[in-house]
């Protein structure tokens, strides 16, 4: 048996399906939380033992659909016959909720309505006669609080939706037959569908206090959606959480962590001893150390993690989209892209999927294509490796990345812009400002342990599979004989990386190594950090202090052989190009469209390559008075770039003034 | 539903004050049917909460939005 959630965005559908199932599927308090539909099997407590499926539906207004995430949940419905739906309804907003609630009981599949949200409705002194909405609509109602541990109310829904399974309910109302392709009629049939639902309200609902009045919370909207005030607390707030994962307390339990990892590596490298160098090079330094370099990273991930959680379930999203929008605008952008970048500070996967909920295909492609210009999770380790080793941990380097980031996306948006003739395109802005609300820890909690396991099984798996192979490939010749010392340009590592490295000349970091680490970025970008750190030999990266007992300056940065701005170069280099095939799949569904995923990966690919190639040139010439190597062919292969970029522009242009014209034409014609 | 009278725009009304949709005004489709589905069409009531340069917080039936200024403007009142 399946079970259909179905109702508003933000009604909390995700939370109450969460509570039934067990599962931690992403929630947060703003519209549009949920873009995909996602099932599993409710708890059998709740079920008495018999198997019912939930689906968990992204939230619709309607069943007319204008966001693709909301033509999954009316294709569900309409389609995929569920056995019954449980439509939550948010208590606090009845009067638009119950439109959809109108369309649901239509389909001929039986409907409870949960409505939740209550115990917000009742600390409002609104109150609603269940009852009577039970006999208005001609379903169960049944008062729901998904978010409360005892009492919730889930229990009666649930035992409600399995008993209707199958039965039959009559419909309250049904639209009259009508032409739905005639526009006027269908839209006095709306009307005459809000006016019953107006009706209903007016006699199932008192309000003590009526929404229109001004409340504290207003006053701060009016502050934090101010164009000055807003966007410096947006910076503030967004300082703060880099601040606190990465400068503050993660760094700390790192430490900590690492000396463990460092401790078992030496217990493992004893174990070994005496068995064969080859055997003891591939666990001891392939395995644990390229994956303990990996993971000693992790509690800077997890505070990120935490403080994320609690940003998304305040309410603080959908305001900073709002004070954010006129900004983006003037890039081509809505402001609903400053979600996914938030997002994308955690992981690009979820922040690219995000982007469905923007309406204009073109801003959403224009974010999907932009959005991991924002250094992500897996990221931090690379840049806290190279903060630590180069830059004495300085700080500065990550609050540069994250805002180079931004910056890109700002002038990727431009180009984007440019490319595709935008100034023939209306969008406008609306965004449900959700009211705000004590973020649960228990909640945050959960999502940092959530990505931790995700983090550590990836550690063990691909980043440990990908060490094993990097260390078994710079072991070994072509002619599968260990490579000997002194010799390490023959591995078969050295031989395969080495053409690439020749194009990283310009950009100031030519070596194999490096070139090799930043391919092995696309299949996981924490592998940048697990193969530098195979194949210089290095595992603690993130203990400058000790960096500094173990040597005159830092064996980090000696052992790589780059000056400081090479370094800043590579790092921006492996920020910037395209992310991890995985956010690239994300990518292809999300576009739907074979060209703008190939621009978009030539894009990031020309970003990477200059930016370092500028870092690394300018740098070199202010610190060193003289041009870094390979100038030249690197402005060469720049103006390529700058070329294609031009020709792609010129090519959709011709195309889009045409059909403009064209459309034009039509119209004049008409 | 482009209307012939001039009507004041939202973007013109006051802050703190609930006011009747008269109509949408735009020759986007798209604009005037999300609206409709918030339940923004003439005959309701909108209470503009705020306004700024760029955009301006309304409630519309029993929920507050951040809506640009092109959408406030479009809303006759």
């Amino acid at each position: 048996m399946r079970i259909a959630f179905a109702g508003n965005p933000n009604s909390g559908k995700t939370t109450m399906y969460n509570a039934l199932t067990g599962r931690s599927e992403k929630v947060g308090n703003w519209a549009g939380v949920t873009v995909g539909r996602k099932e599993s099997p409710i708890k059998e407590a709740f079920t008495k033992g018999k198997e019912v499926i939930a689906v968990d539906l992204p939230g619709a207004y309607s069943m007319s659909p204008f966001t693709p995430e909301e033509s999954i949940t009316s294709e569900f419905v309409r389609d995929e016959h569920p056995d019954a739906i449980i439509n939550i309804v948010d208590a606090t907003n009845l009067s638009r909720s119950l439109f959809f609630t109108t369309q649901l009981l239509e389909l001929g599949i039986p409907v409870v309505v949960a409505l939740n949200k209550s115990d917000i409705s009742d600390k409002e002194q609104t109150k609603i006669d269940v009852d009577k909405l039970s006999q208005k609509l001609n379903c169960p109602v049944v008062k729901t609080v998904s978010t409360a541990e005892k009492n919730n109310g889930l229990d009666k829904v649930v035992e409600k939706a399995v008993s209707l399974a199958g039965t039959a309910q009559t419909a309250p109302y049904v639209q009259a037959d009508i032409d739905l392709k005639d526009k006027a009629a269908v839209d006095r049939e709306d009307r005459k569908r809000f006016d019953f639902v107006n009706g209903i309200v007016k006699d199932v609902e008192v309000r003590e206090v009526l929404s229109s009045e001004t409340q504290q919370s207003d006053k701060v909207d009016s502050v934090l959606t101010n164009p000055v005030i807003g966007i410096l607390i947006f910076a503030a707030v967004m300082y703060g959480v880099f601040w606190i994962s990465q400068a503050w307390a993660g760094p700390g339990i790192a430490d900590w962590l690492v000396g463990w990892i460092e401790t078992f590596q030496e217990w493992v490298a004893g174990q070994l001893e005496n068995s064969p160098a080859i055997v003891s090079a591939i666990v001891a330094d392939g395995i644990v150390g390229g994956v303990g370099a990996v993971v000693g990273f992790l509690p800077l991930v997890m505070i990120m993690y935490f403080l994320l959680a609690l940003l998304e379930d305040c309410g603080y999203m959908a305001r900073v989209s709002a004070v954010m929008d006129p900004i983006f605008k003037r890039v081509g952008l809505s402001g609903k892209a400053i979600i996914p970048i938030i997002i994308g500070t955690g992981c690009g996967i979820p922040a690219i999927m995000a982007c469905r909920t923007i309406r204009d295909d073109r801003e959403r492609r224009a974010s999907a294509m932009l959005t991991t210009f924002i250094p992500c999770g897996a990221k931090i380790p690379v840049i806290a490796l190279f903060a630590g080793a180069f830059f004495a941990g300085a700080g500065w380097v990550s609050t540069v990345a994250y805002f180079l980031g931004i910056v890109l996306i700002f002038l990727g948006a431009l180009l984007i812009k440019a490319i595709t003739g935008y100034k023939y395109r209306k969008s406008f802005f609306i965004i449900e400002l959700p009211m705000w609300k004590v973020p649960s820890l228990k909640r945050a909690f959960l999502s940092m342990m959530e990505r931790a396991k995700a983090y550590i099984i990836k550690a063990a798996t691909i980043i440990l599979i990908c060490n094993c192979v990097v260390q078994v490939m710079q072991s070994f010749n072509w002619q599968f004989q260990v490579v000997e010392e002194g010799m390490e340009d023959t591995s078969i590592l050295a031989s395969i990386a080495s053409p690439f490295a020749i194009l990283l000349i310009p950009l100031g970091f030519g070596a194999w190594q490096l070139a090799a680490a930043a391919v092995t970025g696309f299949i996981a970008k924490e592998n940048v950090v697990g193969t530098l750190a195979v194949v210089y030999g290095l595992t603690n990266f993130i203990d400058v202090d000790e960096l500094e007992m173990t040597g005159d300056g830092n064996v980090v940065a000696a052992t790589m052989g780059l000056t400081s701005v090479a370094a800043l170069a590579y790092l921006f280099f492996n920020l910037y190009t395209p992310p991890c095939f995985a956010a690239i799949g994300a990518m292809n569904s999300e576009m739907k469209s074979k060209a703008w995923l190939w621009s978009a990966i030539g894009l990031q690919l020309a970003t990477g390559y200059t930016v370092a190639f500028l870092v690394y040139q300018i740098g070199t010439l202010i610190t060193e008075g003289h041009l870094g190597t390979g100038f030249l062919p690197g402005l060469i292969a720049i103006i390529v770039i700058a070329l294609i970029i031009v020709a792609i522009a010129r090519r959709v242009r011709a195309h889009f003034d045409q059909q403009y014209s064209l459309h034009e034409n039509a119209k004049a014609a008409a | 539903m482009l209307n012939k009278v001039r009507d004041m725009t939202l973007l013109e009304g006051n802050v703190g004050e609930t006011y009747t949709v008269k109509g949408i005004n735009t020759s986007d489709e798209d604009m005037n049917a999300f609206l409709f589905r918030l339940g923004c069409y003439s005959g309701e009531p909108i209470t503009l909460m705020s306004k700024k340069k760029k955009n301006c917080i309304v409630v519309i039936k029993d929920s507050r939005y951040s809506m640009d200024n092109v959408l406030a403007e479009a809303i006759a009142i």
